[in-house]
């Protein structure tokens, strides 16, 4: 189904892609029930031998306190420079100004942009505004941050609250536009519309589509590559300028021309299948290619993807002797890490794609996994396209995964499943709760705050080096284990199965 | 003292607008109060409210504010589309039950957030049918557009008192003091700072309810309110509201000290204050204040030599910037002013106070010392507060600015150290220093003067 532009609100990822949020399986039946998703493309029969069926989503009575969509949206829109991202909400939402500050800062410092904080404005609605609508506020709120900023774009972002009051904010944005003269790109991320937080990439993607890509065509420049990544440092120039190409790195921290840009590369990848709503709006609207081989996790893999940017962009003569070179370059520290992390046993928690390529790497790095831990799963991507199948392609590579859990990163679940897998260490995607559960567990834990550090040839020296660093303070984490638990009844204290309480209630 | 310089709006003119748009956001929303209850050992909130709502309010309020840490693993409804629509009591139901199966609290605090207050959700209904089966169950109605988190900090208290500590008619406990004081996990130094007002109250022979924090005994403390002696706010407002039921609840008096004392000085007079007013043998009052400064002065005394030594070499600070929640603004620039001998410059209070409370509290700025004080501004948009200050002229004087994360670009920018005392504090680990009292006080100059030589070396 093609990706509408038309329309202001993006699709949820339930919607489009059939997103789940709640399963408990080996990671081989989940690719294989996921394949249903992708019909006649994959070859499979529905309801026929070679699997796929529609995915079943488990349910559970017992829920913890999650995230959401908005937190996505406004803390990707909040890192564009010369931007002023309004939140339309009573104060509350905007509790994440602090934190999209000390990021958008951190990013500041390793891009060598001005030191200086994000524009951030909260349009503070009251319970006054619950009653008689909360219009006014916004185009206050509008106007200050235009006579304040004169920023280059301002981005307004919804809450549950202004949808729920049914405040017409693209009306709004579309007048004070005209007034003011730059754009206002609205948002639309209520919290309670997608029960997966991961539906505001496809929030503020949809906005960056819709609003800030150049329109009109140029000539395509044919050495630039749109990167969408997650966050952190540009890993990717170093593979990409051996090949003659640039990086146009977007997402996770951009310029507002490099946004513009978009439309004008050569070709897209995605560093993450979960941010590729983005990639397939610019092939479906500016014809910019995006390229669907496998994410650049293990040496394999990063292989594979070389050859496929070598191949769009006709760069396959050079291609073969930088796979050659970059092997041969990290080859003696992988040896080392291998030995070093031999016998070791890791547990993954990401979400859905990011999750896939940390488990390669780590089984790239000797390390074994029998278990990990998905925030969602997207049984498809917007492409429609198979190649972007990250789990299927994992499970051939490397093998099944005995144990997968699909969770909107529940404390209580994750708390079973780390019970279940005793691992050696645990590597996750910054997040709230997995970090410290596992630590109050007792298990050295990696969290990858900066999710390129895993990519590519030396992404593998990168996570097999942090993860020697962590392992040394078992000492602390057991200390601390050993002297607090958490406030868990008995039996979901010793519980090894994350949905013991779904199929508990199923039976009573 | 200083008056305020002309070129900054008169108190109340302009920069305080408590319900226009916001940048710099000092305090989190009436469900982030949640934290309260995760500050009460053995408590866990129940939070009825979107999916991101209470994670996003403790990761801002614990998280990245001091990085607290602390106990999260929260119930929540996360409401989705369905609720929305259909209404949303009946989840709140399963999930009340589920949480009674999996988790073990020895009370459970209901907390709704907007969505339910907006479509109607029916939440005493559900609760109450949990508590008339003797479940420790209570609900408070936290929604985000209704307040902030020290007016649901109230909320909660309130809901606790009523539903859960509920009726008392019997004798109260001669010296038994409950405590209201700082704001848990907003203020980032409230661990330490409950511990050591704990400290010296027992000190002087009281017994102390404290309720919140890790030297608090848990939900039995909290059934130990009634039969308290008197209650003790201690804060410029926060606690008054909930003073003023306990006296109509349980007949209880009160005394509020709206300066948290910092320093033997102020703190002895502090204890004194408490002691008479609980009508205490001063004889022991007496010997625990004299045992505390022959402590403490010493090491002021020692001090000196850095304070007067020093002057020049590190360009010690001389004009006080003040902009916090409103009970830390007026004691450290209390103390910086009597006991330092700062000037007070601009004394800001950020959490929107109640207008019934503003003006005490601009009386006590007022009386900050004898035969001095300050005007406070009362200011939540942090870039016109930033924007305002930068334009001060500090012609022959060395600002210090104790504030927030927010700040630091104001601090730059005036060339002045940046003492971060309030909510959002990116730049502190806090565990259990405290600001106050007689440690914490020494305490705080070691912080200040690190940050003032780190200043002058590092720059």
């Amino acid at each position: 189904m093609p990706i509408n532009l038309k329309i202001p609100e993006a699709e949820t990822r339930e919607q489009r892609l059939g997103t789940i949020t709640q399963w408990e399986g080996s990671a081989a039946q989940l690719a294989r029930d996921s394949a249903f998703s992708y019909g006649c493309a994959k070859g499979c029969v529905t309801g026929g031998p070679e699997g796929g069926r529609r995915l079943c989503e488990q349910n559970s009575p017992f829920a913890q306190a999650s995230m959401c969509a908005e937190t996505i949206a406004v803390t990707n829109a909040t890192i564009i420079q010369d931007s002023v991202v309004i939140q339309h909400s009573p104060i509350g939402c905007a509790a994440s100004q602090s934190f999209t500050c000390r990021y958008y800062r951190d990013l500041a410092a390793q891009r060598g942009w001005a030191l200086e904080d994000p524009q951030s404005l909260c349009s503070n609605l009251t319970e006054r505004d619950m009653v008689f609508g909360g219009i006014a506020k916004l185009e206050q709120a509008i106007r200050e941050a235009w006579d304040r900023h004169h920023p280059r774009v301002i981005f307004v972002a919804t809450s549950c609250a202004s949808g729920i009051i049914g405040d017409d904010v693209d009306g709004a944005a579309q007048r004070l536009e005209a007034e003011i003269g730059v754009p206002v790109v609205t948002l639309h991320c209520e919290g309670f519309k997608s029960k997966h937080w991961s539906s505001g990439w496809d929030v503020i993607e949809h906005g960056i589509l819709r609003r800030l890509v150049k329109t009109e065509r140029r000539n395509r420049r044919q050495d630039l590559v749109n990167v969408i990544h997650l966050g952190g440092p540009d890993v990717f120039t170093p593979l990409l300028a051996p090949l003659g190409l640039r990086v146009n790195l977007v997402m996770g921290g951009s310029s507002l021309d490099r946004l513009a840009a978009m439309s004008e590369a050569a070709a897209t990848v995605t560093m993450c299948f979960v941010l590729s709503y983005l990639a397939t709006g610019l092939e479906q609207e500016y014809g910019v290619p995006e390229l669907k081989a496998p994410l650049p996790y293990g040496l394999a893999a990063t292989d594979a993807w070389l050859r496929d940017i070598a191949r769009a962009t006709g760069r396959e003569d050079r291609v073969e002797t930088v796979i050659a070179s970059e092997r041969a370059r990290i080859a003696p520290e992988l040896a080392r890490l291998r030995d070093r992390l031999s016998g070791k046993k890791g547990f993954v928690a990401a979400g859905a794609a990011f999750a896939h390529g940390l488990v390669a790497d780590l089984r790239e790095l000797g390390v074994t996994v029998d278990s990990a831990y998905s925030f969602h799963h997207d049984p498809s991507t917007d492409s429609g396209d198979p190649r972007q199948d990250s789990l299927t392609y994992l499970v051939e590579t490397w093998g099944d995964i005995p144990h997968f859990t699909v969770s909107p990163d529940q404390h209580f679940q994750a708390h079973a499943a780390l019970k279940r897998s005793k691992p050696d260490f645990v590597i996750c995607r910054h997040s709230g709760t997995m970090a410290v559960l596992a630590a109050r567990l007792g298990i050295p834990v990696l969290p990858i705050f900066y999710s390129n550090d895993g990519l590519g040839y030396e992404g593998l020296l990168t996570i097999g080096r942090a993860i020697l660093r962590v392992l040394p303070r078992q000492r602390f984490y057991q200390d601390v284990a050993s002297h607090s638990q958490f406030p868990y009844q008995p039996w979901w204290r010793d519980q090894t199965n994350p949905y013991a309480l779904s199929a508990d209630s199923s039976v009573a | 003292m200083t008056p305020l310089d002309s070129n900054l709006p008169a108190p109340d003119a302009g920069i305080c607008n408590g319900s226009g748009p916001l940048e710099q956001v000092r305090y989190a929303c009436s469900l982030g109060a949640l934290t309260s209850v995760i500050a009460i050992p053995g408590a866990i909130p129940i939070t009825h409210c979107g999916p991101g709502c209470a994670s996003k309010q403790f990761h801002a309020l614990s998280g990245i504010n001091a990085y607290q840490g602390g106990e999260f693993h929260v119930p929540s409804t996360n409401i989705g589309n369905r609720e929305v629509i259909f209404g949303g009591a009946d989840r709140l139901d399963e999930l009340i039950a589920a949480t009674l199966r999996v988790m073990a609290a020895d009370l459970f605090v209901v907390q709704s957030g907007c969505i339910p207050g907006l479509i109607g959700d029916d939440i005493e209904s559900v609760v109450g049918k949990y508590r008339k089966r003797g479940i420790p169950i209570v609900h408070a109605e936290t929604s985000g557009y209704r307040g902030n988190n020290f007016t649901g900090h109230e909320a909660i208290i309130r809901a606790i008192i009523d539903q859960f500590v509920g009726a008392y008619d019997g004798p109260q406990e001669p010296g038994l003091v409950n405590v209201w004081s700082v704001l848990p996990y907003q203020n980032p130094f409230w661990r330490g700072d409950l511990e050591e007002i704990q400290r010296i109250l027992e000190g002087i022979g009281l017994t102390v309810n404290i309720l919140f924090g890790p030297s608090c005994a848990g939900v039995a403390e909290w059934q130990a309110i009634p039969r308290a002696a008197f209650n003790l706010v201690l804060s410029p407002w926060l606690g008054l509201a909930t003073a003023r039921h306990l006296e109509q609840k349980y007949r209880q008096r009160f005394l509020h000290i709206p300066a948290i004392p910092i320093g033997a000085k102020l703190t002895s007079a502090f204890l004194r204050q408490v002691a008479e007013f609980a009508d205490l043998d001063p004889g022991p009052v007496e010997t625990f204040i004299a045992r505390e400064e022959k402590r403490y002065y010493p090491f002021l005394r020692d001090f000196a030599a850095f304070y007067a030594g020093c002057t020049s070499q590190y360009q010690l600070p001389s004009h006080l910037v003040v902009i916090s929640e409103s009970a830390y603004a007026l004691a450290i620039t209390r103390f910086m002013v009597d006991q330092l001998g700062l000037e007070p410059r601009y004394q800001l209070v950020t959490e929107n106070p109640p207008g019934e409370f503003r003006g005490a509290i601009r009386a006590q700025f007022r009386n900050l010392v004898e035969g001095g004080g300050a005007e406070v501004i009362f200011a939540e948009d942090g870039r016109q507060i930033n924007r305002s200050i930068r334009q001060a002229d500090f012609t022959g004087q060395l600002p210090i600015v104790f504030g927030s994360t927010w700040e630091g670009d104001l601090a730059r920018h005036l060339g002045a150290p940046l003492v971060e005392i309030g909510y959002p504090a990116t730049d502190e680990v806090v565990l259990s220093r405290s600001y106050v009292g007689y440690r914490g006080a020494l305490a705080l100059i070691e912080r200040i003067y690190t940050t003032v030589v780190r200043k002058n070396t590092m720059a």
